[in-house]
């Protein structure tokens, strides 16, 4: 299979503002495939997105035709993959318009960018690290895990009651002294972002760092991290139509060079002694043992992909499904969305539950009678479901390439089943 | 009660299919939870419920509506209707080793380890036969006089009587099977010929005589006549071959046979048969049991030895 890079076809998008989403979704697979069984409709894009073409081809084309090591040996093989590591590390560096790529570090997943971020810093005891209270445990169980190691202090800003975040209760938290504010920019939860410039400017104010959970971010919105003014920044890339296995740090240099590195060993190192060695500058230093090439090539794949559909038309088109979504489920008895009322503050999430019917049945009835797939559960955010006494909820999440007469089928299926239970 | 349910049918889809052992394995687990009296914490009957109820409510909403309201209740129904098809189940298999049919010894009707009925087969008295239909009497060997048909192993402790003729196919089956478990197991073996086709009517004097002449000779000859090709043993000529093979004078049996004394004698005989109220051959009597039609090799020494007759 010949792989060109940019092979999904220019026509597919129709100016950055609009989309040809029937185009789109040829590139998608999974989306065509006929094996006897009802059409997918995906609508569980906040756990994990579809894979276009382009990527699968990226991937593939890695395996078949340049399946080595890059920046160790020094033959072609190598050396072709040294440039699409490195050609990746630019995109994504573009991606998040940062100073250099340098500051982009490959690592396996948000999770792990954040223990990185976790392990690498020099925590004393008292130190304070700020929260939300709707964090993914991805951005709350490193810090616990540190609050038990070394006396961290873990601090969490109760949102407003419709969700959102609570400003006046962050400038009154910021007072007493932080270390670090850990925030999920966009919340898996109810698709809910943070006002995230204020929530730097005022850190930096008040003398702390921020690292910004952008998982739920990345994929759906242009991120800027140099108007951010971000200290850290993580993402994955199996929601944003990249591999699994692929994810993103990204640091100041400043801040990369100053930190410990998290896992060490091999390709982390200029040298070695039998005592001592000497660390590679960022980002080496911090991808430790042979990367995911393919993962990091096809995440580069993917970044160009949705650079070619626009990351202001995906936002449009997914708050317009998430508006008709949150309009037509208000006929659907009993059923309460998580978050705000506007949909336009939930980004492509529409998280819900009906009190006294199973999060967990609903989604199985919609897979099975509609082909519809969505989470349910507690989506790793079992600290405010916990706290609420809320069992779980089921989660819909858009994305670019989900089209209305989705939404609607959503619509339609969650009528029929409320009239069964 | 729906994971008992769904454990034993995901178990049996199981061994077709391997999507469904992940299934079957939780369904155990959930099984096990119950009977020791721990609540299904694995979230199999609402995955199932949820998969069931799916499918439903896109055939009909109503349907769905009251599966979703009586669900439990419909899974004990299921649970019922398991148990008993599993007794009828076992019985059948348990009937069938021991009777050769699913639905009792002698009993006709759909068996599906013997679909075809083999084994209650019978060849039916011919309308031109003399005497027997099928009477309401139940067939039994009480007030019948056996003293003159050929026996073997006259002094045997069990006794096997065995009503067949050379000319019916399924006597034909039973007969070598019948004739070897008395010779191994030494049970008095009687043999009462009975002519289905009157065409074979001569036979009875034929046999008659020969056992008369000499009784040891006779068990070889009958043996003959019950492996011959079924057209021989109408062939005079065969039959006159087969009685000098056997260390027979054929002239001296010949004349014996067109005695009126063995006719008349022969006649008495076959009374004696119709009196047992038979109404096909084979009919086999072994101790108290009465098997009509070729059973397998099995039933006859279970009805002899009992279940463990292998053991002996």
């Amino acid at each position: 299979m010949e792989y060109n890079g940019t092979d999904f076809g220019e026509d597919s998008f129709i100016g950055s503002e609009t989309m040809n989403i029937e185009k789109i979704r040829q590139d998608f697979p999974i989306l065509n495939a006929q094996n006897g069984r009802k059409p997918l409709i995906y609508l569980d894009n906040a756990c994990q997105s579809l894979r276009p073409l382009a990527v699968i081809q990226a991937v593939q084309h890695y395996y078949e035709e340049s399946p080595a090591c890059a920046g160790r040996s020094m033959h072609r093989l190598a050396n072709e993959v040294s440039r699409q590591v490195d050609e990746a590390r630019q995109q994504v560096a573009k991606f998040l318009h940062a100073s250099r790529k340098e500051e982009i570090i490959f690592t396996r997943n948000t999770t792990e960018a954040i223990n990185l971020v976790a392990n690498a810093l020099d925590w004393k005891t008292g130190d304070v690290v700020l929260l939300t209270d709707k964090e993914h445990n991805s951005n709350l169980i490193p810090w616990q895990m540190l609050a038990k190691r070394h006396g961290v202090c873990l601090k969490f800003v109760p949102s407003n009651s419709d969700n959102t975040f609570n400003l006046s209760a962050y400038q009154q938290a910021l007072q007493s002294g932080v270390r670090l504010v850990a925030m999920g920019y966009t919340s898996n939860l109810d698709g809910v972002s943070i006002p995230a410039e204020e929530v730097v400017r005022l850190a930096h104010k008040h003398g702390a760092r921020v690292l910004l959970d952008a998982a739920q971010t990345a994929p759906h919105q242009r991120m800027d991290v140099r108007r951010l003014d971000a200290d850290w920044v993580a993402f994955s890339g199996h929601k944003m139509l990249a591999p699994s296995g692929i994810g993103i740090l990204y640091g100041k240099y400043r801040l990369l060079e100053e930190m410990q590195p998290f896992l060490v060993g091999g390709d982390t190192v200029a040298s070695s002694t039998y005592e001592d060695c000497q660390f590679l500058p960022p980002p080496e230093k911090f991808e430790a043992g042979l990367q995911d090439y393919a993962g990091i090539i096809g995440m580069g794949a993917a970044i160009r992909y949705l650079q070619q559909v626009g990351l202001e038309a995906i936002e449009k088109h997914e708050v317009t499904l998430n508006q008709y979504l949150s309009e037509a489920l208000k006929s659907v008895p009993g059923l309460q969305i998580i978050g705000p009322a506007d949909a336009r503050l939930r980004s492509g999430i529409v998280s819900f539950f009906i009190p006294g019917v199973d999060h967990h049945r609903i989604a199985l009835m919609l897979d099975q009678m509609a082909g519809i797939a969505v989470r349910s559960g507690q989506h790793c955010v079992h600290s405010w479901f916990n706290a609420r006494g809320i069992a779980g909820s089921v989660r819909a999440s858009v994305y670019f390439y989900n089209t209305l007469d989705e939404a609607r089928a959503l619509v339609d299926a969650l009528i029929k089943i409320r009239k069964v239970l | 009660m729906f994971c008992v349910v769904s454990f034993v049918i995901l178990s049996i889809l199981s061994v077709f299919s391997a999507e469904n052992r992940s299934l079957a394995r939780e369904a155990l687990d959930c099984v096990l939870r119950r009977v020791t009296l721990r609540p299904c914490n694995t979230g199999f009957d609402e995955k199932m419920k949820a998969k069931i109820l799916g499918f439903v409510i896109t055939k009909t909403e109503t349907g769905a509506r009251i599966l979703n309201r009586f669900f439990e209740p419909l899974s004990w129904i299921f649970i019922l209707l398991f148990l008993g098809s599993t007794f009828f189940a076992v019985r059948g298999v348990y009937l069938f080793y021991v009777t050769g049919s699913c639905n009792g010894l002698n009993q006709s009707g759909f068996c599906v380890f013997d679909p075809t009925g083999q084994s209650n087969q019978i060849s039916n008295v011919g309308e031109s036969c003399p005497v027997v239909l099928p009477g309401e009497d139940p067939v039994s060997l009480k007030g019948v006089n056996l003293s003159g048909f050929p026996v073997m192993n006259e002094n045997g402790e069990k006794r096997i009587v065995f009503i067949g003729s050379y000319g019916c196919e399924y006597s034909r089956k039973a007969y070598p099977v019948v004739r070897q478990l008395a010779e191994k197991s030494g049970a008095s073996f009687t043999f009462l010929y009975y002519p289905v086709k009157e065409s074979s009517d001569y036979l009875a004097k034929i046999g008659y005589c020969a056992y008369r002449q000499d009784a040891q000779k006779y068990w070889s000859l009958v043996d003959t006549f019950f492996t011959a090709e079924r057209s021989q043993i109408e062939d005079e000529s065969f039959i006159r071959q087969t009685l000098a093979e056997t260390g027979y004078n054929p002239e001296t049996i010949a004349f014996c046979a067109t005695d009126p004394q063995t006719e008349w004698t022969v006649k008495k005989l076959l009374n004696e048969v119709v009196k047992t109220g038979f109404f096909g051959t084979p009919t086999v009597f072994i101790q108290n049991e009465v098997l009509i039609g070729p059973k397998p090799p099995r039933v006859y020494a279970i009805a002899l030895n009992g279940l463990l007759y292998w053991a002996r």
